[in-house]
């Protein structure tokens, strides 16, 4: 979210942009010449000025358009995942991955859905991107950084194959999600409904929030169903309300913070507020908490004979 | 001749229709973005900023009902919708790229089947276009025939100039009523000089050559390269003003129910997936594809327009970087 009463200092210098590019393309170039990935996906530039995109390269010769910069916020695990069966998953692939976006991969390890040894991870020292509806252009400030990223606990990336930039020293911002959270938090129910509703409401049914979700890997989706009609698919307040909750709870203990869902949310609807919630709860209930190495099963995966069922009335 | 309006007069304009049973809609603030939403003055009236959303929802909207039913004592009813009850409305300050999107519209709407709802709304609804003053380096209208002056749609177009006043050429004969009908707010003075208007900075395509390649290359790898990363959903549809696809859903239980007409996007996997199960469509290149074909070539081919205004929403909104222009740019070096 852009606040612009922000300050627009820039937070780091560009020579670290480049140190980080840098560092991506040789260690790229050296998987691929040796013939350990068949495949690169990282980020390359867009038409305008500082914008970046996605991109696999499965040619050597290309190596050269990878780039980083403040407009990589794509979290690229969602194209590892079965919901891009377009992108061949065949041989070992190497991913660049910021912290927030290797929780997703250790997250999808945990789940079965990909295997360590197919991956060769390019980690990046990653001081924050850009958050929704920010000029491409404009250099990473605390006016155009991302909320998740004011309250990041991992800018330099685990157990990956490599890292990419070394950190540069950051300031310290405020916590305004945490903040949005307390405020939320300290509502009555009524008030809060009447928040989400509010927000809700907003909702054209695009599911941009889904469809850049690595965890939003089903292949028959509840919420595409018409026979019969899980929830309903126009977008007006009941099937909004229904889409919500049920991405909300699926993604409860599994999703890994990247906000991805909230970046892409054409209408700004804060669904990183929702996730960050479901975590919170999943942390106090079952200590579970998404982290950088793949775990055991998620807890609402799981049964254990010792699990409180004090809930079952 | 009336020539001019004040801004207080074009809000004061905006009170009086309200109050005389208009629904008027405008650029609005929602929360921190603008949306085309219904006025309750003038005073609302946001300008200079391109809405989040396109105005193609003043007459296709995001969700409507077309039709009802009931089953009693075993009898089913069928209700249709009394388009008698929908308003009279003016759509005011819709930018270049939005106000011609309607009259791109209207031949599919009316061609082998005449949509009631949108036809209706369009014939109840005048256009006040305005000039575009601010463009960022997404837009690209004049890259694809259209420009930040162009009156094409609007049925009253206004030109921005200094000291707070606008300059009106009457378009059409709508326009021309309206005019008439509220000649009290209009000066017949010059006004001043024209405010300078954005100046989108992308090179004019050759729309031909475009649609020329497209015609050889269906199959082309191009697709797949540029669409692998495409997400599959519909954001950049859903803001389009060009953009028209729906599906139609009936909502409610055995007993009584609402059937409804809803956007739909063609970068979605169920768009094109059949009831047997087989989808002709099965991977995301093949959705883009045609996201581009509909645009620059099926609806060219049999209506001879294209259906991209450049208000660049879509260049903005992709989630993965998708740019169109880019997309086009690319094609354009295509060798035929």
């Amino acid at each position: 979210m852009n606040n612009t009463k922000e300050n627009t200092t820039p937070l780091v210098d560009n020579s670290y942009y480049e140190a980080v590019t840098t560092a991506i393309r040789s260690e790229a170039r050296r998987v691929m010449e040796s013939g350990e990935v068949s495949a690169v996906i990282g980020y390359k530039s867009g038409r305008r000025k500082g914008s970046a995109q996605p991109v696999i390269i499965s040619d050597v010769s290309r190596i050269d358009e990878l780039v980083f910069a403040p407009t990589c916020t794509n979290n690229l695990s969602l194209y590892l995942t079965k919901a891009k069966k377009e992108v061949s998953k065949k041989g070992k692939i190497a991913i660049v991955a910021k912290g927030c976006d290797l929780k997703a991969l250790a997250g999808l390890m945990s789940e079965s859905q990909l295997k360590r040894e197919n991956l060769h991870l390019i980690g990046i020292s990653c001081a924050g991107v850009h958050g929704s509806n920010v000029k491409p252009s404009e250099a990473l400030s605390a006016a155009t950084i991302a909320r998740k990223c004011r309250e990041c606990t991992v800018h330099v990336p685990e157990g990956v194959d490599c890292i990419a930039g070394t950190l540069p020293q950051l300031e310290q911002l405020s916590a305004l999600e945490s903040a949005e959270l307390e405020r939320l938090e300290a509502m009555s129910p009524a008030g809060r409904w009447a928040f989400w509703k509010e927000q809700f409401s907003r909702c054209i049914r695009c599911m941009a929030c889904r469809q850049v979700c690595p965890f939003c890997y089903c292949e028959q989706c509840l919420c595409d169903r018409n026979r019969p009609q899980g929830v309903e698919t126009t977008p007006r307040p009941a099937g909004n309300m229904g889409w919500h909750i049920v991405r909300a709870m699926h993604l409860a203990g599994r999703c890994a913070g990247c906000a991805e869902c909230e970046r892409s949310c054409p209408m700004d609807i804060p669904l990183n507020l929702l996730n960050r919630k479901m975590a919170n709860e999943l942390k106090e209930l079952y200590g579970q908490e998404a982290g950088m190495q793949p775990q055991e099963k998620g807890p609402l995966a799981t049964y254990k004979e010792d699990d409180d069922e004090s809930f079952i009335k | 001749m009336p020539n001019t309006i004040t801004e207080q007069n074009l809000r004061a304009l905006i009170d009086t229709l309200v109050k005389d049973g208009s629904r008027v809609v405008g650029p609005k603030a929602a929360g921190d973005m603008t949306l085309y939403e219904p006025l309750a003055g003038g005073t609302e009236l946001v300008l200079g900023v391109l809405p989040r959303r396109s105005a193609k929802e003043t007459f296709f909207p995001l969700c409507e009902d077309i039709l009802s039913y009931q089953k009693m004592e075993g009898k089913m009813t069928v209700e249709d919708i009394d388009l008698s009850r929908l308003p009279s409305t003016v759509l005011i300050g819709a930018l270049p790229c939005d106000a011609a999107a309607p009259g791109i519209l209207d031949a599919v709407f009316s061609w082998d089947y005449q949509d009631e709802f949108y036809l209706e709304r369009r014939k109840k609804t005048t256009i006040i276009g305005l000039a575009c003053t601010k463009s960022d380096d997404a837009c690209f209208c004049t890259a694809v025939g259209y420009s930040p002056a162009e009156s094409r749609g609007s049925d009253i177009f206004l030109l921005p100039l200094e000291g707070g006043r606008y300059r009106c050429q009457i378009i059409s004969d709508k326009g021309n009523l309206l005019v008439e009908r509220y000649k009290s707010f209009f000066t017949d003075e010059e006004g001043g000089n024209a405010l300078p208007l954005s100046q989108p900075s992308m090179e004019k395509l050759d729309l031909q050559k475009i649609r020329e390649w497209l015609e050889n290359n269906f199959e082309s790898d191009f697709w797949k390269e540029i669409a692998e990363r495409c997400v599959g959903c519909g954001a950049c549809a859903f803001i389009c003003p060009a953009c028209h696809c729906f599906d139609i859903n009936d909502e409610g239980s055995e007993g009584k129910g609402v059937r409804r007409k809803h956007w739909d996007a063609c970068g979605f996997s169920k768009f094109t997936n059949h009831a047997s199960g087989h989808n002709p469509r099965d991977v995301q290149p093949q959705r883009y594809r045609n996201r581009i074909m509909h645009k620059f070539k099926y609806y060219d081919d049999k209506f001879g327009q294209t259906l991209c205004t450049g208000c660049g929403r879509c260049v903005r909104a992709c989630p993965v970087g998708i740019d169109i222009a880019a997309v086009l740019q690319e094609i354009m070096k295509y060798e035929l």
